[in-house]
């Protein structure tokens, strides 16, 4: 009896050993040289979606890449490879992460997806001459002496001025109110978004009612909100599993005004949740409405679909970082494995926008909000979302 | 006011179902099922799967949602944590077994199902709206709370009158008593298991036609189950019932009331609650064991 | 003879292995493991007096920020803040620990689990953490010097600052595991015990058992805060959501699989979890399925964690 059970032991202490051994990274075989980017953010876990997203707009782009040849630096043509880490949203993890990328001489990297993942990768990836393109709005991220970080998209600090001035104009708006979850965030991010409202003339009738992540009911939360009878409910940060639960809860409690959120939803998880409550409901997205997408949106959209068997609106926003990495290269090819001359092109680059008609430039910006380029270019596309789709409201840039 | 009571006692019934499977396999084996609000995740999926996606009745759903879970309780039951109690010194090693197997219940629903939050459409349309914007509660919510009630009805019934609930009653009482007056007690810790996980499945299914499920509920629902059932009181099913009510009313009560402090509300319930633990160890009704 | 083995690997052999194999970013993982055993230590010290501690999250947070105010808001060195952060969490063990110690079995184990949460609430409320947006940029640790004599160099002008931060880690590692040894293996462990096994008993043969219980839940609570801020030290920054519930979990967690009976258990349960988990990472999303697997797998082979090996108990016995 002993004895069984310390060969049962042995063996599974065996088995781990096996599958560590197993999980060590191998050498790949292929006829191009290999290009590797790097994604450390959360794939796993309540927040899954947000790096979900992330990552198979990656690897959508990199299959469709290597499927047509591979992409051309200089007078090399290479393959490209995905790495993703799994942070699970823990800033202790997302260093290791960033540490796992050093260590596989990656420089450049997507990811992390918040704020505090992204401040605590800051130290690894400057001492590692790591280019990271993190999806979190501190502005000490891109400001100097920091470096090394390019914000992966559009600021709520950037577009919700542009979405309360528009509204204020068109719908005659006049009074927001505000609620987010009680995390880091949302929170700063309703802090800007209260500032800009109020530069804007704008009356705040409520700014500090917040709630946990994991609140499935939103009705006590937004009862005294609605009280407050604002023309503009902003869902400050909102996550897409949150946003439909909010709309559905404010139009059961009577509300009739405009709701807007200032970070990318997902259509779908939005007729789902909400029906035909959030028709009106105004988003932050990509490229991929109609009246904007190239045929390039289209066929991205239909091979991410055919890869992951469903897509998300969400990957619109996310399909740039990995472009502005190979652009950025093309231009300078020796930037492969020198972030200095990488930094350098993005002074200067304008390359072609594939996803999104109009002639808009690939280009790095942020010298308003930063004082240094440290920001891609995309389009900042204002949705209103209607019967199970997004339309475009608007379109406008940062600089 | 009306309005407030009225959200209270809607999420109190909802929050009474999800602590009645946990509190009654804590009863049974001492085990706190980490995995419980993972198990309540499942069973969202398996109804959004079955009335959404296959266009079958939703009680359909909910019925394969219930049948579902009870089978994975049973054999997570017989193969895993039967085994591991029967081995471990100290009991509480159970809590790293659900704790591993909550993670795995994430992955797998992350595989199966994906990371999209998922809503089905809903199962009665309009707004109770009674005396102009007093109280307004969707029709849909009436109707899950109802059910929810009713099920908690059930349970209690299920538990006072047949052969097995009064056989899992003794075990909770005094296990050793129970297994010398005949209880076999791996037999009932099986359909224990089972009926726990089942009661969660169930609130999965009934919930995802209000709230809708996406795989981060989990952890946070798990946790709001283990504080409702030390309001009540562990292992006690009136504990577990009041303990739901008393959170809902806590919610619903406490976010009106403490707003005009904002971003502190949840500091003070939170902080409250433990003083509450504090002064009242074993809970509102519980047994001082734990 | 083992303790020996042990040191050489620790100090020598392990900076060696990377240093021929390359795997620089092992030395992070390892720190990490180092810092996180040391907090897990402490929730293997509360386990010991019989209480389930859900809350170390809430003191490794409280001792971060500690270190990140004092060495940002008041310029003090990094060095002092680190004992200081862990009297802080310690103090703050007393005063929380006299109310909740009362309470046993889950009812402790949830009211530290919401202490977490309160703790994470509490540091986006407070003005002097600089709530949602967190402090960040916070400095290297600068020279540490006795009457003009340098023990540690500024860290900004060491070259190889993961290897410092490593051994910063393990050394504190060493000496709190060493601490815990001779605690555990004294009259104090030996009333600790009885604890464990029979509050009332304990009681009735004249063990004052509120004093004792506050002792050990202060001590488990400082080696949570300094381990909190050496991390923020690494990392350089600090946010309300730096050291969530799912850390509490997690260090509870780590004592459970090394085994509750044994003081080391937390080192090797923290190296198997957290390790694990990085070894895995070339799996993709299939990470969180193998890594879950062969958990549950370990706990049904093994219950009473893996030091309860027979391999690993003859050695206890020889020692």
């Amino acid at each position: 009896m002993l004895n069984r059970r310390i060969f049962v032991q042995t063996a599974v202490v065996a088995g781990i050993a096996a599958a560590a051994s197993l999980a060590a990274p191998q050498g790949a075989w292929a006829a191009n040289e290999k290009l590797r980017i790097g994604f450390v953010g959360v794939t796993s876990g309540p927040a899954a979606a947000w790096g979900i997203s992330n990552v198979r707009s990656m690897q959508t782009r990199a299959a469709w890449i290597n499927e047509t040849g591979g992409v051309k630096i200089g007078d090399k043509t290479y393959d490209v490879e995905i790495v993703t880490f799994d942070d699970q949203k823990d800033p202790k993890r997302a260093i290791a992460g960033m540490e796992k990328m050093a260590q596989e001489r990656i420089h450049y990297v997507v990811g992390p997806n918040v704020d505090d993942g992204a401040a605590a990768v800051r130290p690894v990836a400057e001492q590692n001459n790591i280019i990271y393109f993190p999806y979190a709005f501190p502005k000490s991220l891109y400001v100097k002496p920091a470096s090394n970080a390019v914000l992966g998209m559009v600021a709520n600090y950037q577009s919700g001025p542009a979405i309360y001035k528009y509204l204020q104009d068109k719908k005659g708006v006049k009074k927001v109110a505000f609620v987010c979850a009680n995390e880091s965030d949302p929170l700063s991010q309703r802090e800007s978004g209260v500032a800009a409202a109020k530069a804007l003339g704008l009356t705040v009738v409520s700014d500090n009612i917040t709630y946990q992540v994991d609140t499935t009911d939103f009705t006590p939360v937004l009862t005294p909100v609605v009280r407050t009878q604002p023309d503009l409910l902003v869902l400050s940060g909102a996550a897409p599993a949150n946003t439909p639960q909010l709309i559905r809860a404010a139009r059961e409690l009577g509300y009739k005004g405009l709701i807007s959120a200032e970070t990318a939803q997902d259509a779908a998880v939005i007729k789902e949740g909400a029906g035909d409550l959030a028709n009106g409901f105004i988003s932050v997205g990509g490229a991929s409405t109609p009246e904007i997408a190239t045929d390039a949106m289209r066929e991205f959209v239909a091979r991410y679909t055919k890869m992951f068997g469903e897509y998300n609106d969400e990957s619109n926003t996310k399909v740039y970082a990995l472009e502005y990495i190979f652009e950025t290269l093309k231009a300078n090819p020796k930037a492969i494995d020198n972030v200095e001359e990488f930094k350098k092109t993005m002074e200067t680059l304008a390359a072609e926008n594939i996803f999104m008609k109009g002639g808009a430039k690939l280009k790095y910006v942020g010298m308003t909000s930063f004082g240094q380029k440290r920001q891609v270019s995309v389009p900042m596309v204002v949705n209103e979302y209607r019967n199970g789709k997004f339309e475009t409201l608007f379109i406008a840039e940062v600089d | 006011m009306e309005q407030i009571i009225a959200n209270g006692l809607y999420l109190g019934a909802q929050y009474a179902l999800i602590a009645l499977g946990l509190t009654l396999i804590f009863a049974l084996m001492n085990v706190l099922n980490f995995a419980h609000g993972q198990m309540y995740v499942i069973g969202g999926f398996v109804t959004y799967t079955v009335y959404a996606q296959l266009g079958l009745p939703f009680v359909v759903g909910v019925a394969a949602s219930g049948v579902t879970l009870a089978i994975i309780g049973a054999l997570v039951q017989k193969f895993l944590f039967g085994p591991v109690i029967r081995k471990s010194v100290r009991e509480e090693s159970t809590m790293l077994l659900a704790a591993g197997l909550a993670f795995l219940l994430d992955a797998v629903v992350l595989l199966l199902f994906g990371e999209k939050q998922r809503g089905v459409p809903k199962i009665v349309n309009g707004i109770f709206n009674y005396n102009d914007y007093t109280i307004v509660m969707p029709y849909d919510k009436i109707l899950v709370g109802v059910l929810a009630i009713l099920a908690i009805a059930a349970f209690i019934l299920y538990m006072q009158y047949s052969k097995t609930g009064r056989a899992m009653r003794a075990l909770a009482q005094d296990k050793v008593a129970a297994q010398l007056m005949g209880v076999d007690v791996d037999r009932y810790s099986i359909i224990g298991f089972a009926l726990g996980a089942m009661l969660a499945g169930v609130v999965g299914g009934l919930l995802v036609t209000v709230t809708g499920i996406n795989l981060g509920m989990g952890g946070p629902t798990s946790i709001k189950a283990f504080m409702m059932v030390m309001i009540g009181g562990a292992g006690v099913i009136s504990g577990a019932i009041a303990g739901g009510f008393i959170l809902g009313m806590l919610e619903s009560v406490g976010l009106t009331v403490l707003a005009a402090y904002g971003d502190i509300t949840y500091l003070v319930i939170f902080a409250s609650l433990m003083v509450f633990l504090a002064i009242r160890p074993q809970g509102l009704m519980g047994k001082p064991w734990g | 003879m083992a303790v020996g083995a042990f040191l050489l690997t620790v100090f020598a052999v392990v900076p060696w292995l990377i240093h021929v194999s390359g795997r620089w970013d092992f030395y992070y993982t390892l720190t990490s493991v180092a810092l996180l055993s040391i907090a897990s230590g402490g929730v293997w010290l509360t386990f010991y007096i019989g209480r389930i501690n859900i809350g170390q999250g809430a003191f490794a947070l409280a001792g971060g920020y500690v270190s990140a105010i004092l060495v940002t808001k008041y310029g003090f060195s990094f060095w002092v803040t680190i004992p200081l952060s862990g009297l802080f969490c310690a103090l703050l063990a007393v005063l929380i620990g006299l109310p909740i110690l009362r309470l046993r079995g889950v009812y402790f184990a949830m009211i530290t689990l919401v202490l977490t949460e309160v703790a994470r609430l509490a540091a986006l409320a407070l003005p002097i953490t600089n709530g949602a947006r967190g402090i960040s940029s916070i400095p290297l640790p600068g020279e540490l010097s006795i009457f003009g004599l340098t023990i540690i160099p500024d860290f900004s002008t060491i070259g190889n600052v993961k290897l410092a931060f490593y051994y910063l880690a393990t050394v504190l590692m060493v000496v709190s595991f060493a601490g815990l040894y001779r605690l555990v293996n004294s009259r104090v462990g030996h009333l600790c015990r009885s604890l464990q096994q029979n509050e009332e008993l304990a009681s009735s043969i004249g063990v004052n058992i509120a004093y004792l219980r506050v002792i050990a839940f202060a001590i488990s609570s400082f080696l949570g805060g300094i381990s909190g801020a050496i991390f923020v030290a690494i990392s350089r920054s600090i946010y309300p959501a730096s050291f969530p519930v799912k850390d509490s979990v997690d260090f509870m967690l780590n004592c459970f699989l090394g085994g509750l009976g044994y003081v080391f258990g937390p080192m090797l349960g923290t190296l198997m979890i957290y390790f694990g988990w990085d070894l895995l990472f070339t799996t993709g999303r299939f990470q969180l399925l193998i890594y879950s697997a062969i958990l549950i797998m370990l706990i049904v082979t093994l219950p009473n964690g893996i030091l309860s090996l027979p391999l690993f108990n003859k050695r206890e016995a020889d020692k």
